[in-house]
């Protein structure tokens, strides 16, 4: 059985007076119905540039409702060089230099494409990410 | 005040090869933020908003479904995030987390949670990014 384990640990020395902050939290990537695990992946890395404006980071042509995670890593050395993250027309949020989220993903249609663009004017910003999905149709053939 | 968040994926049973990585980040952050708290997620969102609307304010949010309904009671219930004004990004199902950045864009959006069906509680915090992203 697919067997995918996320785990984070938050931590701060300074955040909290007299009180070390340690979250730790892990889970295991279930499709709905918490019996099997997600079997469709899909990894890589590639550079967007700011010029492009925003690129779909994945086609959502999956089941509405279904289990699906998504990693992404801004890879950028430069302080400066950020990655805006919406769905669909709806900003998330923004990734700095060496900042990675892990969120679930509706995949569903159109509506809930995730967005990634390259900022400011002139960046161009390496990046990676990770999707596991439940289920994922196929491109019509051309 | 730095916060060092870490994620860790690790497979060894889907595929041929090996799934195991860990990428660590070391976050400046600042006021507002929300130490870790708990919260009873009805079906509506709106009344389960985490983050309010913070326009351009970047802010750093964890939530996990306890997997349970009340903090004893266990619950198979799912959990949708969303942006404040219904817009859908996902579904948590029981023990699962995530961590992302939000932040409002200047569209005076936040975070709220909806329970899919019945109660859940879930845990969360926030931390604002001071580097004004």
């Amino acid at each position: 059985m697919a067997t995918t384990t996320a785990s984070v640990a938050i931590s701060s020395s300074d955040l909290q007076p007299g009180n070390r902050l340690s979250i730790n939290a892990s889970s295991t990537l279930m499709q709905t119905g918490l019996t099997t695990g997600l079997e469709l992946m899909e990894m890589g890395k590639g550079k967007l540039t700011e010029a492009s404006a925003a690129d779909a980071l994945h086609e959502s042509l999956g089941t509405a409702d279904t289990a699906n995670w998504v990693y992404i890593c801004n890879n950028a050395t430069d302080d400066t060089h950020y990655i805006k993250v919406g769905i669909h027309e709806t900003i998330i949020g923004n990734l700095g230099a060496g900042d990675w989220m892990w969120m679930p993903w509706n995949m569903s249609d159109g509506d809930a494409e995730i967005n990634i663009e390259a900022e400011p004017t002139g960046a161009t910003i390496p990046y990676e990410y990770a999707i596991f999905k439940s289920t994922y149709t196929l491109p019509a053939k051309t | 005040m730095a916060l060092v968040p870490t994620l860790t994926i690790n497979d060894t049973t889907t595929f041929s090869d090996t799934i195991n990585f860990s990428v660590t980040d070391s976050l400046t952050v600042t006021a507002p933020s929300s130490s870790l708290s708990t919260i009873v997620v009805d079906t509506t969102g709106a009344n389960n908003i985490i983050v309010a609307a913070n326009d351009n304010k970047q802010t750093w949010v964890f939530v996990r479904h306890t997997g349970t309904s009340d903090g004893s009671s266990s619950t198979s219930a799912h959990c949708d995030i969303e942006i404040t004004g219904d817009v859908a990004v996902g579904t948590l199902k029981p023990n699962e987390w995530f961590f992302f950045p939000f932040c409002g864009n200047g569209a005076s959006k936040g975070v709220q949670l909806q329970a899919v069906g019945s109660a859940v509680q879930c845990e969360y915090a926030y931390w604002s990014d001071s580097t004004g992203q």
